[in-house]
């Protein structure tokens, strides 16, 4: 208990510090901010344009399709959102040596590379992710009652992890490889196909995205449960079992990665 | 306080072919090379002690320094500093070490100092009253008010410096590691940092391990020394035994009034030794004798008065060999060693 209180606490003041050192420079920050409004308000009429030319895919109806979409971007934003810096491990900072700097404070390696960074353009796939939801809800497609608003949550949750989990797996592998940043980008990217129903899409494809990196499982399938009655709830608890067991391998692979780290010559 | 037993730490890397057919060939070549950095090194150090470990680029200093500090993992052998191993437990291990590595700041680049430090008191769980005690001794030492408020990116190298000591040093750490902490500073500022360092040392009685190829660090702050080359170690023990071993050559330089007579002189002859033992050699632009010889064999008066005799002198210099030349006489007796060692090997064999 005292152990996580000291964390919370340690968590509360890294992140600051990394809110200071942005907020340092007071233009940079206003022209991200306000690149970052452009970038989600082009994203939202670039959907629109798509929606409007599908009525329906693959039985889904338009509305369907938004939830889906929407309900795609929380966990990604989550997880885009306080555990980013994990790509600087595929790409820079165990390359360079950088990684000597975590190794010598006494605390948890996996808190410090988080705890250095918030990403704050991940609110806006937040952002965007909460609007489409909001919309397809009001169209009265999914039921809102405390057990569906529970199982949500916990559902964006355990996506977030799958998310975290895939990610720092395939960073993890920079401390054999030194440079892991081209397969974190491949298997990042396959992200995008949870955004839509897995029918339409070609059989390999499906079985990568359910089976492999299981993408499938912090959206569509979830996103199923909650628009079809077909679907069990227990969709949710085997969203969870994919997290545990991903978190669980990607973590020990971290870990074996730190205790084989070279560090870097001067 | 720190046990260092047969530390070997090897780095595997694939091996690498010269050429873009070399760079296809390296793909699919599974033959490795293993580059012994560190090689059975073992030492032990006391409370208090400042220990100087030196020797030449890539000769495994920074590696020892590494896994001293739990960067790196050995490949065989181990450390215990203060009962931790830092390999097994690197949380606890970090708590009783500071670090500077001279060529890498850890303090926090875009925050002004004074930030990092309350960062750092978080991290390590300082008291308010401890925090309150350690930062009036450590503006003391390093005159760190002048600049704490200042983002650390735009300190000069000698700030930082000084802002990368005070904050290993925060926590009060019973241990204190510094990899090569005056590189690249100037005259002024090398003798302020070993200052503080030595003062630090009297005041905490903090055990200080420092690499440096800086020999005037060596010859102000560390009572032992440890040399290693090419992973090995091939010394250990006080600058003066070391001095006393490898530096009892001594060079006098005479400077005269010209006269012809001494370009054929020889000391040797005139003092009754061999010419091996005392070399002579005799400037004719700046009229002045330069004389090397073994202070075991020789007395310097000796030299002195028999030139006085020859010739009128105006101005003598005794220079005592200086650590760099020891160290590097070291290397070259330690290789031909190796050599002559590997000779007789292959004889063997």
């Amino acid at each position: 208990m005292n152990t996580l209180k000291r964390y919370l606490r340690l968590y509360r003041v890294l992140v600051s510090q990394f809110l200071k050192t942005i907020m340092q420079s007071k233009v940079d920050f206003l022209m991200g901010l306000l690149g970052f409004f452009f970038t989600q308000i082009m994203g939202i009429a670039f959907l629109y344009l798509v929606f409007e030319q599908i009525p329906s895919l693959q039985g889904w109806s338009l509305n369907q399709l938004i939830f889906i979409y929407g309900f795609a971007q929380i966990p990604r934003g989550i997880d885009h959102l306080f555990t980013d810096n994990i790509w600087m491990i595929a790409w820079r900072i165990v390359i360079n040596g950088d990684f000597d700097r975590y190794m010598l404070r006494p605390m948890n390696l996996f808190f410090q590379v988080i705890a250095e960074k918030l990403q704050p353009d991940a609110l806006g796939e937040l952002l965007v992710g909460t609007l489409l939801l909001i919309y397809s809800l009001s169209k009265g497609i999914v039921i809102v009652d405390a057990l569906h608003i529970g199982l949500f949550l916990v559902s964006i949750f355990a996506g977030a992890i799958i998310y975290t989990s895939i990610k720092l797996f395939f960073a993890s592998i920079a401390f054999w490889v030194k440079i892991s940043g081209p397969f974190l980008q491949v298997a990042y990217e396959m992200a995008d196909f949870a955004k839509y129903p897995t029918e339409i899409y070609a059989r390999a494809i499906r079985f990568i995205i359910t089976w492999i990196i299981p993408f499938a499982f912090v959206a569509y399938l979830p996103a199923s449960f909650f628009l079809k009655e077909t679907v069990s709830g227990w969709i949710i608890g085997i969203e969870c079992l994919i997290a545990l067991v991903f978190w669980c391998i990607a973590y020990a692979l971290f870990k074996k990665g730190t205790s084989i780290y070279e560090s870097a010559g001067n | 306080m720190i046990d260092v037993k047969h530390i070997s730490k090897d780095f595997v890397s694939p091996k690498k072919y010269p050429g873009l057919s070399g760079a296809i060939k390296g793909l699919f070549s599974r033959e490795k090379v293993i580059k012994n950095a560190v090689n059975d090194i073992s030492f032990h150090i006391d409370k208090g002690e400042i220990v100087g470990y030196i020797g030449s680029n890539g000769a495994g200093k920074s590696t020892t320094i590494k896994m001293m500090t739990g960067i790196l993992n050995p490949t065989s052998g181990e450390c215990i500093a203060n009962g931790i191993n830092p390999s097994k437990d690197r949380k606890a291990n970090a708590k009783n070490i500071g670090v500077v590595f001279g060529q890498r700041t850890q303090l926090w680049w875009d925050l002004p100092l004074n930030e990092s430090f309350t960062i750092l008191k978080e991290i390590y769980n300082v008291s308010d009253e401890d925090y309150t005690e350690r930062m009036k001794f450590l503006n003391e030492v390093l005159d760190l008010e002048e600049f704490m408020d200042r983002p650390v990116r735009t300190l000069s190298l000698g700030q930082r410096m000084r802002g990368d000591l005070g904050a290993a040093l925060l926590h009060n750490p019973k241990v204190l590691y510094l990899d090569e902490p005056t590189i690249g500073l100037d005259l002024v500022v090398k003798d302020n940092i070993r200052k503080a360092i030595k003062k630090i040392n009297e005041m905490y009685e903090t055990t200080i391990i420092l690499t440096t190829h800086d020999i005037g660090d060596i010859e102000e702050l560390c009572n032992r020394i440890i040399i290693i080359d090419k992973g090995r170690k091939i010394y250990d023990g006080s600058l003066e035994k070391l001095k006393d071993i490898y530096g009892s050559k001594r060079k006098i330089s005479i400077e005269v009034k010209p006269d012809d007579s001494l370009r054929t002189f020889s000391l040797s002859s005139k003092l009754n030794i061999s010419p091996e033992e005392c070399i002579t050699e005799y400037d004719e632009k700046s009229y002045t004798l330069h004389v090397t010889f073994d202070k075991h064999q020789i007395q310097t008066p000796d030299i002195l008065s028999a030139i006085m005799e020859m010739a009128d002198v105006k101005d003598v210099v005794i220079q005592e060999t200086d650590l760099a030349e020891i160290v590097k006489e070291i290397y070259v007796t330690v290789q031909a060693g190796l050599a002559h060692s590997a000779v007789q090997d292959r004889k063997r064999n």
